[in-house]
């Protein structure tokens, strides 16, 4: 188990959703960018963002970031929110779309186009989860 | 009452009261001098739920079934009732309970436990710097106190794992919530919970929920200031529609409210307020002219500010379900309406919602009336009935012998008395609905009597007892008086309820459609749930087929329901439904079931088309009508079925079939 936004954490990440989802079953061969910003990171009460890039399904970019803005690729959804619900959604306390409904993640994008995405990166969120215990306090 | 009173008050062991206090619904009717009593003493200092009566049933329960442990707080919580059967009062008009046993049997209940039993709580570091926002006496993290949340804002099934703030004003909200996101603690404003009590028990419970973290009780916000020379009120998030409504009276003017327990910036928060006379009054930000909102970063903002980006709209589509506001309203200047010298009352019965359909939307768009709306015979009953017993055979008259099934409720001016008056061939004018409200217990006694079995072999009993000269002969057989119904009550609250119902606002039916009282006894003892949406009004026969399908829905899951009333908006363009589901809140099985008819009946109305669900315009009462309503909204295709049912398995985190 890893530390939810280290290098190790990306490492295995990357490593999992390109073993264990299938592109067309569990990720419905989508072809979207979704820059995910992290408020209030604990201890500092930083901003870190990751960037997960799939293309037919396959995973192309998994990049994580400091600070609120990510200059290199443009995603088509930008989510934002603070860790503590970050934290909520990987560890199955919370949904992503309830997270989402209940404003405690903002989008910046179509909110109907992202929740077609429910599905799949549901997938992507349960093999996260599988990877990650630790949190910052 | 005395303590003398109290001591010798039948004795009732905290089982006994948590069996009363299980009946309790969270009405709200305990929170507001409705009846001339004035306040809960205790809840008026502490403010907290806990020392209301509404909060001392919901402890009660929590004790008794194991799930809090007394801590030192309780002592002073129980000790904080006087008995001095204001309560009693209150909550017997609403719902027939009587808390005040609860409180006796809760001070037993500490007075005979071993000091040791009580827990000492704790101040931690988060609840030391919340109370360095708000002061010592208004944050607390005691599970007592927190217990009595549980059902308006917390789950039942929620470990109490919450800190609880009473800020004062906007600026101790914002530090609240700059606190909390720093914190990373998840956070929710609560004001008179009536939404959310009847949300908790469904499945959508954990959605509506705070699922730990800070509750921010609004009750503190108590501005309250009529401007008569603007016809506009500048309301504290701790106003009620009640106090809010009573200020405005004063200067013959009336504020556009929902039932009188909730809290008006709630209300414009989340359901914009749906009435009766919003076909004249407007719906969503028709009703204000601006608010102070503190925003989920702890910002605080005016809609009137320049610099902020348009905050009337929203995206629209059926997947646009909003669980939460858009950020805390703390104030809001409210429009206010003039209340007219010769406004009256007149009710046009009929036997089936097809004319009444016709009638009402005829009027809606000549924009008739002030208040407009068809009420089913069950909303008729429940609202003037004092008791379910007595409201179940007035219903019951209504159907089998009267023919009474709904009634075009108008109140307005007598010129457009007269429009209604041409239009039928007769009416129940005010005098007549007084009598029925103050008789209801003698019409109810009437069941089997030989007069309504005379009456319903008439052709159209309708005519023959509203038009004809049975009316005579009803009218005197009400025996309409204080006195008769003040009989209903139990035999120490006779006098109380025969002065109470002596005055004249108490069956005055504009005041009651302006002060609203009475909706809170469609959750006496037990609770509803109301499907709502609105939908577009040029085709009659499919607001039928809806209010078929609704019905087909519920008897399927085998609930108790009824339409409740159908009101037009926006000059009649659409019509706005209500249909309720009566259920017991404390039977699994029931919430399931009234879950799964929710769920369907939503989703089969999206497929309809033209309908915007209340899972739709919820939360977006701050918005314009106009880009909450239109375009139209289209009905759904089988591709979005499937993404809606994706999105409702997802948001409810549990398989539901329906
Ligand atoms: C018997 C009954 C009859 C009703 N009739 C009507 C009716 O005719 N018309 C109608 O419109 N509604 C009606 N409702 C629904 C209810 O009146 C409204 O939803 C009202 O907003 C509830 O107010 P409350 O103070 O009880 O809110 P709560 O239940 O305390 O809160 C409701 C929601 O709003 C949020 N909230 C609370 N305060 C604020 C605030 N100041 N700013 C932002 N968000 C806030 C809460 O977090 C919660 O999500 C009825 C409910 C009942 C039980």
């Amino acid at each position: 188990m890893v530390k939810f936004l280290s290098e190790e954490w990306i490492d295995i990440s990357k490593k999992y959703i390109l073993e264990k989802l299938d592109p067309e079953q569990d990720l419905k061969n989508i072809t979207t960018s979704l820059l995910n910003v992290v408020e209030h990171v604990p201890p500092n009460d930083t901003s870190m963002n990751f960037y997960l890039g799939f293309q037919d399904g396959k995973l192309t970019d998994f990049i994580v970031n400091t600070g609120d803005t990510f200059e290199e690729k443009e995603a088509i959804f930008i989510i934002r929110g603070n860790y503590g619900t970050f934290k909520g959604i990987l560890k199955g306390e919370m949904s992503m779309a309830v997270a989402l409904l209940k404003n405690r993640l903002k989008l910046k994008g179509s909110k109907m186009k992202a929740l077609k995405l429910i599905k799949p990166l549901d997938g992507v969120i349960a093999s996260l989860r599988e990877i990650t215990d630790e949190y910052e306090e | 009452m005395t303590l003398k009173d109290v001591v010798s008050m039948e004795k009732i062991t905290l089982d006994d009261a948590a069996a009363i206090a299980k009946k309790g619904t969270h009405c709200g009717m305990c929170k507001i001098d409705f009846l001339g009593t004035g306040l809960c003493p205790s809840g008026k200092k502490h403010g907290f739920i806990a020392y209301w009566p509404q909060g001392r049933m919901e402890i009660v329960k929590a004790l008794a079934s194991g799930r809090v442990k007394p801590t030192e707080k309780l002592i002073e919580i129980a000790n904080s009732c006087s008995f001095c059967g204001i309560c009693d009062r209150q909550c017997n008009f609403a719902t027939q309970l009587r808390p005040e046993k609860v409180a006796k049997a809760l001070k037993e209940y500490v007075d005979n436990l071993d000091k040791s039993d009580f827990q000492s709580v704790l101040e931690d570091d988060v609840l030391r710097e919340l109370r360095g926002i708000v002061g010592e006496e208004w944050a607390t993290n005691d599970p007592i106190i927190i217990s009595s949340y549980i059902r308006t804002i917390i789950h039942p099934d929620s470990e109490l794992n919450f800190y609880i703030v009473m800020p004062k004003n906007a600026e101790e909200i914002s530090k609240v919530i700059k606190f909390a996101n720093k914190h990373n603690m998840p956070f929710m404003p609560r004001s008179g919970g009536t939404l959310l009590t009847c949300a908790t028990p469904t499945v959508l419970s954990k959605a509506f929920c705070l699922e730990r973290g800070i509750i921010i009780d609004l009750f503190r916000l108590k501005k309250l200031e009529i401007h008569p020379e603007s016809c506009t009120a500048t309301v504290g998030a701790g106003i009620t529609a009640f106090e809010l409504q009573k200020a405005a009276y004063e200067h013959k003017l009336r504020a556009h409210l929902a039932e009188a327990g909730a809290h008006v910036c709630a209300n414009i928060a989340s359901t914009g307020i749906t009435s009766t006379w919003q076909n004249r009054y407007g719906w969503a930000a028709d009703n204000y002219v601006d608010v102070e909102i503190v925003d989920d970063e702890g910002d605080i903002k005016n809609h009137s500010d320049m610099d902020i980006k348009n905050p009337y709209t929203t995206e629209r589509g059926f997947t646009d379900i909003t669980l939460t506001p858009p950020g805390i309203i703390t104030e809001s200047i409210v429009k206010l309406h003039p209340v007219f010298d010769d406004e009256d009352v007149v009710l046009v019965p009929f036997d089936n919602l097809k004319d009444a359909l016709s009638m009402v939307m005829k009027l809606a768009k000549r924009d008739v009336g002030l208040s407009l709306v068809i009420l089913s015979r069950k909303y008729l009953t429940e609202f003037l009935c004092p008791t379910p017993q007595i409201a179940k055979d007035f219903e019951y008259i209504l159907k089998n012998y009267m023919k009474l099934n709904y009634v075009v409720d108008v109140i307005c001016n007598k010129d457009d008395k007269k429009i209604v008056e041409e239009m039928a061939d007769y009416t129940i004018d005010k005098n007549l609905m007084k009598s029925l409200l103050l008789g209801s217990p003698r019409l109810a006694s009437l069941k089997d009597s030989e007069f309504l079995k005379i009456l319903s072999e008439e052709e159209d009993p309708l005519k023959a007892i509203f038009a004809g000269p049975m009316r005579k002969h009803l009218e005197k057989g009400l025996d309409a008086s204080p006195e008769q119904i003040a009989q209903v009550f139990d035999e120490d609250l006779r006098d109380f309820f025969k002065k109470a119902y002596s005055k004249p606002e108490m069956s005055d039916i504009i005041w009651l459609h302006a002060f609203r009282i009475l909706p809170s006894r469609l959750m006496r003892q037990r609770l509803f749930f109301a499907q709502a949406g609105m939908i577009w009004a040029d085709d009659e026969d499919k607001i039928l087929k809806l209010i078929d399908m609704l019905a087909e829905v519920c008897d399927k899951y085998k609930l108790e329901h009824s339409l409740g009333f159908i009101s037009p908006m926006d000059d009649g363009k659409y019509a706005f439904f209500e249909y309720d589901y009566f259920y017991d809140h404390n039977d699994p099985d029931a919430t399931k079931r009234v879950s799964q008819a929710l769920i369907e009946t939503t989703e089969k109305c999206l497929l309809m088309g033209d309908i915007l669900m209340v899972l739709n315009y919820l939360f977006k009462g701050l918005y314009r009508k106009e880009h909450v309503l239109y375009p139209k909204p289209k009905a759904i295709s089988k591709e979005e079925q499937e993404l809606f049912r994706e999105l409702i398995e997802s948001i409810l985190g549990e398989e539901l079939k329906w």
